[in-house]
């Protein structure tokens, strides 16, 4: 058994073997499974945190009409927070390559410097690409910073690129050809939709609608930030980034404005941070809990 | 004497940078070992991505002992006045087990005080290790700081600490790692290495696949490529950052050969070049100007050859389809249409958006045409489309491509040669190897770049200083110095400064400008062997002529030390010292009265137009020669009159002409900077 739900099984019963929680994917567009509050929120403060998900990743930018056959507006990332990071942690997720079937001794295997930077989430880490024959396979990042908060303790976190794996453990050249499950292709599942949402992105979206919709969602974030409702500001953050993506893939936006819209969703999102350190965090800090 | 060898494991280190950090370290603990007095021998050091070892031989049991003089009691309170010691003097003697006879007296300032010269016996080695370790850490210069667990910042953190001498142990800690004799083999084909001898380090660890001397690295790297351009007939298409990164980026390097698909290859070379190498992945090869259909990676380890070559054919074929997606996405429009766009783009928030430097570029490039006599027109087009490719798709994926893509896409575009070659070349050099342009028109097109790149900068008061240099002023302006003087473009550069002024906001006077120029100069001039007085003699006067600085500079070096010229200098000196805060004043050559006097007038009326002559067709060795005749009638002058004589209307003519004749000298060089040997 080798398809792309094998896989995604393998890693669950991988990472639930290390204490992780394992989550569901967040209900609303976002570009990394960076984004989901599981992260977003569970790297800040003090508590311990280990948590395990897939998240389908929107990018409109990277769509391709579905003819490339590694690049997409919308992949599958395999998620994995540790706070505090295990010393082992290298070799804990090479384990977790060979759990998923790679016989690592037979490929080429480098963990490539790439520090990684959020500009809209105001994050940024230090860690690696994982290169597995000259393919990234994996982000690896030590994050220091979300939110424009310092962390402490710092977290690991692990993006699997679940389609690039699994071209290797099944042999194909293209992400389309993969078996999803036995009866079902990735290609009959997503080709489609990857050439619809292209046509979207790139020629159709409605740039005056989606600056609306980006005005909406940003003044209804900060209206719930100043009643201290720090998920659904947060929320309405996601959907600003997502529709500065649309907009970016569009063309619509000049540099120059391009940054003001940055710097427009990673305001909202530092405000998020300060106020869930602040009302959720500061509330829930019982004796228990400051270990 | 037993050796030492400390061995930090670190997850992997960033390939182009573990070199640096590797060197950093071995030079900081050799620094805590001389400051904590601790004698070895020489410190050889080994480092990959993952580790950082030194083998420090012939290593001291302990540290020198140290002998300082202590200041005791003021000699009033230490002893009586029988010259007895007191409690005071005495309990100063029992701190130290010190007898009476040690004692020495001293005066401070205006007080005596009891003084004892103590040796401080040196401590254990083994238990001042771990001081030095921190300490040389902390000192290591890093891109970047990153925390783990705990206090400690690196670059990466550190997973593991070997310390022996010879076969025991080093008991020491670091960044919460307890050191010991378990090193790390290759990842998947090493594991852990149990080291008995510091000595034996290099052969266990090549037993484990790891190759942790870089120079053997480096020999295998090189051997794969050249077995590469033999077999192939092609030559590997290397660059300083992928050696680097090669080097850096495995600690059991395997070849491994793959091909590039055909359809791929009708790609523009450096198209291909900076797909292949971007990250440092592969080396990419040429032949004949040409893309090869071979590429080379070196996988870490020994996997499965044919697996990994499939897996680097296909990661290749990845890239360069998006690469031709670019190029294909770039080419709906010509470069020319881009232009236009540029307004949009913030090039730095006081110095406007790319479009005004380049209308920036463009003046100073119109005033070059003139000076240079260039073609007006062509270098206008040329830099008007210089920025263009910055709004391309392929230089957004790949910035090193930058100018060069601007070149292939106004060829294509059917603009003229000159204008394509003279964008391609305009961005060189971007570093102090890197060749310069070679077209008139690139070379004055990157001039007027870098140009714009100083000025603006230090108008806006982004003046350089120390290593803080974020707008690259420095390297830009060394860059404009090495056109001028290498290219040898005569023009007044300081003129240019002054007519350009008005072009650019900011408080900074044109003055700053001129003098930060005038400075990489004489930087200029140290890096091209000249010494330092010749450099200060032909500086000694500010002029925008660069090249002329320079040639004047050369042909003083040539004569330098050679007593001809020390002769001149001294008779020069005694010029130009008589003169010094002289006003120029008129003298009447009548009036000369001496022999000696109306020899030198002779001499200076035969040589000055010749030095004048020299001097317009900038022969500066010819006009040094000419003045060399003059050394003798000086001397004579000097010896038989006396300029500062009675009669002032005399010694005011005197004086008049001995200015005229050292102002001849300073349009050649201030002789009088000339260390003279003697």
């Amino acid at each position: 058994m080798n398809t792309f739900q094998d896989l995604v099984l393998a890693l669950h019963r991988f990472w639930r073997a290390q204490g992780c929680a394992l989550m569901e994917p967040y209900d609303l567009e976002k570009g990394a499974g960076t984004f989901n509050p599981a992260t977003f929120f569970g790297v800040l403060g003090p508590r311990p945190w280990r948590v395990a998900y897939v998240e389908p990743s929107r990018r409109p930018a990277d769509g391709r009409y579905g003819e490339n056959p590694i690049r997409f507006g919308l992949h599958h990332q395999y998620q994995v927070i540790l706070k505090p990071p295990p010393p082992d942690i290298q070799d804990l997720y090479l384990r977790s390559l060979e759990a998923v079937g790679l016989d690592l001794k037979e490929h080429d295997v480098k963990f490539s410097h790439d520090d990684w930077e959020s500009p809209t989430l105001g994050a940024w880490g230090v860690g690696w690409q994982v290169w597995l024959d000259g393919m990234e396979i994996t982000q690896f990042t030590y994050f220091q910073q979300m939110g424009g908060v310092d962390l402490d303790p710092v977290s690991v976190e692990l993006t699997y690129g679940l389609e690039r794996i699994a071209l290797f453990l099944q042999g194909q050249e293209s992400a389309f050809d993969l078996k999803w499950a036995e009866w079902l292709t990735y290609g009959e599942l997503f080709r489609e939709r990857e050439r619809q949402f292209s046509v979207y992105h790139f020629a159709r979206a409605n740039v005056e609608r989606a600056r609306q919709m980006f005005d909406f969602h940003e003044a209804e974030a900060k209206e719930c930030l100043s009643l201290g409702l720090v998920y659904p500001a947060y929320d309405h953050t996601l959907r600003c980034s997502h529709l500065f993506n649309t907009l970016d893939a569009r063309g619509a936006l000049a540099t120059a404005e391009r940054e003001t819209y940055i710097a427009r969703v990673r305001a909202l999102a530092r405000a998020c941070a300060e106020t869930y350190l602040a009302e959720v965090v500061g509330a829930r800090a019982s004796p228990r809990d400051r270990v | 004497m037993p050796a030492l060898l400390l061995e930090i494991g670190f997850e992997d280190l960033p390939a182009e940078e573990a070199e640096s950090v590797a060197q950093a370290f071995r030079e900081a603990f050799a620094r805590e070992l001389q400051a904590a007095r601790v004698p070895h021998g020489p410190i050889r050091l080994f480092w990959t991505l993952r580790r950082v070892a030194l083998l420090v031989e012939g290593i001291g049991e302990r540290q020198e002992d140290l002998v300082e003089e202590v200041r005791g009691p003021a000699a009033a309170v230490g002893l009586d006045a029988q010259g007895n010691l007191t409690p005071a003097g005495l309990g100063f003697l029992r701190r130290y087990g010190a007898a009476p006879a040690d004692l020495v007296r001293k005066r401070l300032g205006d007080k005596e005080y009891l003084f004892l010269r103590v040796r401080r016996p040196g401590a254990p080695v083994a238990e001042l290790l771990e001081g030095i370790v921190a300490r040389a850490l902390a000192a290591v210069p890093c891109s970047k700081f990153m925390r783990w667990e705990g206090p400690t910042a690196f670059l990466r953190p550190i997973r593991w600490v070997v310390a022996l001498r010879d076969g025991e142990v080093v008991p020491l800690r670091l960044a919460g790692v307890e050191a010991g004799r378990l090193s790390q083999g290759h990842r998947f084909f090493g594991g852990p290495v149990a080291l008995r001898h510091a000595a034996d380090y290099a052969e266990a660890l090549r037993a484990a696949k790891v190759l942790a001397d870089p120079e053997e690295r480096a020999r295998l790297l090189r051997a794969a490529i050249a077995a590469v351009e033999q077999e192939h007939g092609a030559k590997a298409a290397l660059s300083p950052e992928l050696w680097t990164m090669l080097l850096g980026q495995t600690e059991w390097p395997r070849p491994v050969v793959g091909r590039i698909p055909a359809e791929f290859l009708e790609l523009p070379e450096p198209v291909v070049v900076a797909a292949l190498r971007e990250e440092g992945k592969f080396v990419p090869f040429t032949r004949g100007g040409r893309i090869a259909e071979v590429f080379l990676g070196f996988a870490e380890g020994e996997g499965d050859p044919e697996v990994i070559r499939r897996g680097y054919e296909r990661v290749v074929g990845i890239r360069l389809r998006d690469a031709r997606a670019f190029f294909e996405e770039d080419r709906r429009r010509p470069l020319s249409a881009r232009v236009p766009e540029l307004q949009g783009v913030v090039y730095e928030a006081r110095l406007g958006t790319l479009w005004d430097r380049v209308e920036r570029i463009r003046r100073i490039a119109r005033r070059l045409a003139a000076e240079l006599e260039l073609p007006a027109d062509l270098l206008d087009r040329a830099a008007l489309l210089c920025k263009a490719d910055l709004l391309t798709v392929m230089v957004r994926e790949f910035p090193e491509l930058e100018g060069v893509m601007g070149g292939i896409y106004a060829g294509l575009d059917g603009e003229r040669p000159e204008v394509a070659r003279a964008i391609a070349e305009h961005v060189r050099p971007r570093t102090r190897e890197d060749p310069l342009p070679e077209s008139p028109l690139g070379v004055a097109l990157s001039l007027a770049d870098k140009l714009d790149g100083v000025i603006g900068p230090i108008r806006v008061g982004e003046i350089p200083t120390g290593s803080r240099d974020p707008y690259a002023v420095r390297r830009r302006g060394s860059a404009a110095v090495r056109l001028i003087l290498e290219k040898g473009l005569r023009l007044d550069l300081f003129a240019l400064v002054e007519d350009v002024a008005d072009l650019y906001p900011g408080t900074e006077p044109a003055a700053r400008v001129k003098a930060f120029l005038w400075d990489r100069l004489r930087s200029a001039l140290e890096e091209r062997a000249i010494p330092y007085d010749v450099a200060d003699a032909v500086m000694a006067q500010e002029s925008g002529d660069f090249l002329g600085v320079w040639e004047r500079a050369q042909a003083l070096a040539a004569w330098a030390g050679k007593p001809e010229l020390s002769a001149l200098a001294l008779a020069f000196s005694r010029v130009r010292n008589i003169t010094k805060g002289q006003e120029a004043q008129g003298f009447r050559p009548e009036l000369f009265s001496e022999d000696a006097e109306r020899d030198l007038w002779r001499a200076y009326q035969e040589v000055g137009p010749r030095v004048d002559a020299a001097l317009a067709q900038h022969r500066y060795a010819e006009a040094l020669e000419a003045l060399l005749r003059l050394k003798a009638p000086i001397d004579r002058y000097f010896d038989e009159v006396l300029v500062m004589c009675e009669d002032g209307q005399v010694r005011a003519n005197r004086l008049g002409f001995l200015r005229e004749l050292s102002q001849l000298f300073l349009r050649v060089a201030d002789l009088s900077r000339l260390v003279v040997p003697g």
